[in-house]
């Protein structure tokens, strides 16, 4: 039984030697391949069995705080456990969980069985004299002892490489961790098997976190796995990620022509993050602050965490039924910084799907900027926080007064313009209209002219220039015939220049007038 | 104005005053147009800015009632 525990510890402790060591008639062997495996391994790790005493599994509590025989090795190791003479049965490593003692050790007599009823323990001085004495183990006693003592060791890291990786109907996962040189079974149960992100594939080169114990059914020696990483360049999360992304690559679902632009004016705003935090308050102030005739549509959903990813896709179906009738136009599906385990919820198949059934945009703020998610390369618009999200969803009014203002402006502009034009247009007109009437002013004075010519050309001045001359009476009056001459009175001659005092000398001769019209 | 149309009918006006400007701006507008325009262009304007500087943000939780039909009720802003 040495050997089963030298095998698999390349350097114990000193501890841990001394305890197994020192009754050992030839320790050599084992010690050889502890050494040729330290040959691999330079640092050499610490002892299953050392657990830390500030957490030590249950048996081993009890080892250590039994009151101790004579020869008392150091406490702490499996090994010291099973005493050669317990004090109390209690006490001992293995009394409990042994289910029941084989039939056969049943069978003995009360009195002989006080020693040897309990089989001795394995790794204990009393099973070396045991084997001695001719004690026999059942198989299922050997199982259970050895799956006892194996229980007892801490979890523990391996890395190796995955093989054989099986999913039972069961959702147990079975496979095996392996190295160059050995190879260990290993299992992970259903409830840590569904926080993988991805199953591992053959092959990949992983981190498990388990505790070695046996399954004594086969008395195969395995690894129960709580945690598993892939120690590659993102490990299992980007295993994951990248299946998905080229499942949803290969339906077209990234295609940058599928994306919607954001609208300009949205009604309102859905929100989807988790119902405490300052995610929402974000939003919620920029939101106000840049465009507050807008409305806020919210719904709480749990961002991270187990079962977060379809809380979230349920959260956007819901907007995505509502979304005509509450007025929603765009949805912001935010989370605040967190770590990058935190992020998975994002790279859920179920969330992606929903987020590209939404009949609205869907804007991701998942808030890491380093890692992208699926949710964010199949959102409409990825921003970098939900401040970002709030910016991009709604205008920003102080902008929107800025183009009112310069609206504003350029409508005074032009239609000072056009009053200036129109103003413009009259004065020109106002002149046209002058010109008009000089024109005809013009027209009439030359008129004017002519006539006045005509008329000159009728007036008795111009008889007078001729060489005519008007016989005028004292009074101005025209003297036309003779009778009208009186030599006492004299009469005026008028003449081109003026007129020539005149008197009648003699007797005026009648000669006949020729009639005229006018009758003058 | 009902809040559900603010931000519909801010659009609308914004866009209707950005039709009145390039309007405007053509040439050969005749005077009583131009001066209807503007007024028109006015109105919208005012109406804009009071709705900018006026509207107070409405939060409302969403809802799923129990025949399916989306609602909202009226939520508080939460704590910062």
């Amino acid at each position: 039984m040495q050997d089963l525990f030298s095998e698999s510890l390349p350097e114990p402790p000193a501890r841990g030697r001394e305890a197994t060591d020192q009754p050992l008639s030839d320790p050599r062997p084992s010690r050889r391949s502890a050494r040729e495996a330290g040959r691999r391994e330079p640092a050499p790790p610490p002892s299953l069995f050392d657990a830390p005493l500030s957490e030590p599994p249950g048996p081993h509590r009890d080892s250590v705080q039994a009151p101790l025989p004579e020869p008392a090795p150091p406490a702490g190791s499996l090994f010291d456990g099973p005493l050669p003479e317990p004090p109390a049965p209690a006490d001992s490593l293995f009394e409990g969980p042994l289910p029941e003692p084989p039939g056969d050790l049943r069978g003995r007599g009360r009195a002989a069985a006080v020693a040897s009823a309990r089989p001795p323990a394995l790794g204990s001085t009393r099973a070396r004299g045991a084997a001695a004495a001719g004690f026999t183990y059942t198989v299922s006693l050997l199982n259970s002892m050895v799956r006892e003592l194996l229980d007892g060791c801490p979890a523990v890291w391996v890395s190796g490489e995955v093989t054989g990786w099986k999913r039972h109907s069961s959702g147990h996962c079975y496979f095996s961790l392996r190295d160059a040189g050995a190879q260990v079974k290993c299992v992970m149960f259903r409830t840590e098997a569904q926080r993988l992100p991805a199953e591992p594939g053959e092959g990949m080169e992983v981190r498990a976190l388990g505790r070695v114990t046996l399954f004594e059914r086969r008395g195969d020696f395995q690894l129960v796995v709580s945690e598993l990483e892939g120690s590659g360049r993102g490990g299992l999360w980007r295993v994951a990620f990248d299946r998905l992304h080229a499942k949803l690559t290969a339906e077209g679902l990234l295609a940058p022509q599928r994306k919607r632009p954001l609208p300009l004016f949205p009604r309102a705003v859905g929100v989807i993050t988790s119902d405490t935090g300052a995610v929402l308050h974000d939003i919620r102030h920029v939101i106000e602050r840049r465009a507050p005739w807008t409305r806020l549509v919210f719904r709480a959903a749990r961002v991270q965490g187990e079962g977060a990813a379809a809380e979230v896709a349920r959260a956007i179906a819901a907007f995505g039924r509502s979304a005509a009738a509450v007025g929603v136009d765009v949805l912001i599906v935010g989370r605040g910084g967190g770590s990058k385990d935190d992020l998975w919820a994002f790279n859920d198949e179920a969330l992606a799907r929903a987020i590209a059934a939404c009949p609205v945009p869907v804007i991701s703020a998942v808030g890491h900027e380093t890692d992208v998610t699926i949710a964010d390369l199949i959102a409409d618009y990825r921003a970098p926080t939900p401040s970002a999200a709030a910016e991009a969803a709604v205008p920003d009014g102080r902008a929107l007064e800025r183009r009112l203002q310069d609206g504003r402006a350029r409508m005074e502009r032009a239609l000072r313009r056009g009053v200036r034009c129109a103003r413009e247009d009259a004065e020109r007109a106002g002149a046209a209209l002058e010109e008009c009437m000089e024109a005809l002013l013009r027209r009439r004075r030359e008129r004017l002219g002519h006539v006045a010519a005509r008329l000159d050309a009728l007036s008795p001045l111009s008889a007078l220039r001729r060489g005519y001359a008007v016989p005028l009476s004292p009074e101005g009056r025209v003297l036309r015939r003779t009778t009208e001459f009186h030599s006492a009175a004299g009469f005026r001659l008028r003449v081109v220049d003026g007129t020539v005092p005149c008197r009648v000398d003699g007797t005026p001769q009648v000669e006949p007038v020729p009639p005229t019209p006018g009758g003058t | 104005m009902t809040p559900e149309s603010a931000a519909a009918s801010l659009e609308q006006r914004l866009e209707r005053l950005d039709a009145i400007v390039t309007a405007l701006e053509r040439e050969g507008v005749e005077l009583d147009d131009a001066l209807a325009l503007f007024e028109e262009g006015i109105a919208h304007l005012r109406a804009a800015e009071q709705t900018i500087r006026t509207a107070e943000l409405r939060m409302e939780r969403l809802l799923e009632g129990a025949d399916g039909q989306p609602d909202t009720e009226p939520m508080e802003p939460p704590a910062p």
